[in-house]
């Protein structure tokens, strides 16, 4: 089987007048973590139920694990999905939800049975197994999403704003078990959410639309190098090394050096203009300034990179589509 | 706690060995069965049921003052009360099976199954009918109370039974219609039960009032009221069962026509969004 395992070309979406989705193109492969971005509204859930044949698009074609659109039992069975504001009956236990779900994939009942279990105990729920759902707060129930996304061994995960409404401890579990799943099931993982610095670490492709439209897309190296954003850093020395500093950063004729004023041993570096198409260059000049600056022997005592994350690329991206 | 989550140690779903043959609309029929009683509320249904139906039988076999009724009408009477109830929470569960399901955000995590929306539906269906075959099974002990002295005990049962089922079947699958076509739970609901309040209503007309042609037509063209008059041709009137038959073509076709409508528009009716336009 290829390693390309979502395929999106121009995807159009329309309810009447309105569009939904517009002319949306994107690829993913096995073992990849793929981050579907944008402001609310922008069409990440439309482009998310394009995919799993919740919807029907207006024009446009997908394929899912190698099986195009119009197989939409094969897509199916290749996918696993947690909606967003996925809703949980109240009245079952989660072993009994899991299980359900794993027979509706054609699993029997035994197998439905340890499937369920070793599931539960992969998402730290084996011990609230048997617990109503009801009594589970936010961060299991989003556990227990995921562990039913997970019933038919899917190929493609789509993850709808998994992290929303948890706390940091239930971001980082969420995100952990993410992890998991691309590496050691070797799925795609399409995530759709608000929380960029945690798509900066665990995404290794990201889509950013707006309006139903794709802005932008690749790696994230190369979304912020699109978005143009001018990256700076400050930078503390000892206040009696402030000039000799200067002097080892004049060597660098990219950067702008500026001293602020109520705190003279504050430099700010700039790159004079951004490097399109420099991937993470800009990164690497910073950095190779400060190389230069502590084999000088000047100590740094503070050093803050600013204006080069993947939220400044979607704030800079998604404003510009609105003007 | 270790979140590492690896692939399953089994067999999975592709592997011929271990696939369940069982049907998607079995499968949800169970559940549905399960939930609606388990989470209590056809237990409290049944239970109010029972209640009422207790009182009804009571009074029409104990009370002198009360009891004008012959005990073939009393039976008839209980048989009605049955239907009428069994029918009324039927179509209030199945009106709850779509739009309920969209409202508690459920739906979505069904329709990415690789069950089609047509076994869905008759899951559902199923469930619901549970909620008639229940109060049938509660009406039976009153039904032998009243008509083991007249030696009608065996047909009673059978006719209640056939013809509330095909009355149940008929309007299961009109709640339906109306939950996948409702904007919300809450308007599907009310909707089927206003339904069924305007067909309760010509059965309800006092007996004296004068009764013509066009009576007659709106008692055929109405499938409850119709399907109780055929029961009462046959338990009180002692007609045949195949006498007044014509009776039962509306509650048939009220049956074939919304399940038929069901079964062509089940692809396009279970969806996030109401209506059958395309999704």
């Amino acid at each position: 089987m290829t390693s390309m395992t979502v395929e999106a070309v121009r995807l159009t979406k329309h309810y009447g007048d309105r569009s939904a989705v517009e002319d949306v193109s994107f690829t993913a492969s096995r073992g990849e973590i793929f981050g579907l971005l944008g402001p609310n509204g922008a069409g990440k859930t439309t482009t998310i139920r394009l995919l799993t044949t919740v919807l029907s698009p207006t024009s446009g074609e997908f394929s899912i694990a190698g099986h195009p659109s119009t197989a939409s039992a094969e897509i199916r069975r290749s996918v696993g999905v947690l909606p967003e504001s996925s809703g949980y009956p109240a009245h079952q236990t989660g072993g009994e939800y899991l299980r359900f779900f794993a027979r509706l994939y054609g699993l029997s009942r035994g197998v439905a049975r340890t499937v369920a279990a070793e599931l539960l105990a992969a998402v730290g729920l084996d011990d609230r197994a048997e617990s109503l759902i009801s009594s589970y707060s936010r961060g299991m129930r989003q556990r227990l999403g995921i562990a039913r996304s997970l019933v038919n061994d899917p190929v493609v995960v789509f993850l709808d704003e998994p992290t929303l409404g948890l706390d940091p401890a239930g971001q980082a579990q969420v995100l952990e078990i993410i992890r998991g799943i691309a590496k050691n099931r070797d799925a795609t993982v399409v995530l759709s959410t608000h929380l960029l610095p945690e798509v900066e670490q665990v995404c290794s492709k990201v889509v950013i639309l707006n309006h139903g439209r794709v802005i932008v897309s690749g790696s994230v190296g190369e979304v912020i190098s699109t978005a143009l954003i001018k990256q700076s850093a400050q930078l503390r020395v000892p206040l009696d090394l402030v000039e000799r500093a200067r002097n080892v950063l004049a060597g660098f004729p990219d950067l702008t050096v500026d001293q602020l004023m109520e705190q003279p041993d504050v430099l700010t570096l700039a790159m004079d203009r951004p490097r399109a198409g420099a991937g993470s260059g800009s990164s690497d000049l910073m950095n190779a300034a400060l190389a230069a600056i502590t084999a000088a022997g000047i100590p740094v005592l503070r050093y803050e990179l600013e204006g080069a994350r993947l939220s400044d690329a979607f704030l800079k991206v998604t404003s510009e589509a609105v003007a | 706690m270790t979140l590492q989550v690896a692939p399953p140690d089994v067999t999975t779903p592709q592997d011929e060995a271990v696939v369940d043959r069982q049907s998607g609309w079995v499968l949800v029929a169970e559940q549905e069965t399960r939930d609606l009683w388990t989470s209590g509320r056809g237990l409290i249904l049944l239970f109010l049921f029972s209640i009422l139906l207790s009182g009804v039988t009571y009074l029409t076999s104990t009370n002198q003052a009360l009891n004008f009724l012959e005990q073939r009408e009393s039976v008839n009477l209980v048989l009605q009360l049955a239907v009428a109830v069994g029918v009324l929470v039927t179509l209030v569960v199945s009106a709850d099976g779509i739009s309920g399901e969209r409202e508690r955000g459920t739906l979505e995590s069904l329709l990415v199954t690789p069950v089609s929306r047509r076994s869905i539906i008759a899951g559902k269906l199923i469930a619901a009918l549970t909620m008639w075959f229940a109060t049938f099974g509660i009406t039976i002990p009153y039904v032998w109370v009243l008509a083991r002295d007249v030696g009608i005990l065996g047909q009673a049962l059978a006719l209640g039974f056939l013809v509330g089922t095909l009355v149940a079947i008929g309007l299961g699958s009109v709640g339906l219609l109306i939950s996948g076509l409702c904007n919300s739970n809450k308007t599907s609901i009310v909707a089927s039960i206003f339904l069924l309040l305007i067909l309760f209503a010509p059965t309800q007309l006092p007996s004296g009032l004068p009764q013509g042609g066009f009576f007659d037509v709106l008692l055929r063209a109405n499938p409850v009221a119709s399907a109780l008059a055929y029961i009462s041709s046959v338990l009180v009137e002692g007609q045949s069962w195949t006498e007044d038959l014509v009776l039962l073509i509306t509650p048939l076709l009220t049956a074939i026509i919304a399940g038929g409508a069901l079964v062509l528009a089940g692809e396009r009716l279970v969806k996030l969004t109401p209506g059958v336009n395309a999704g």
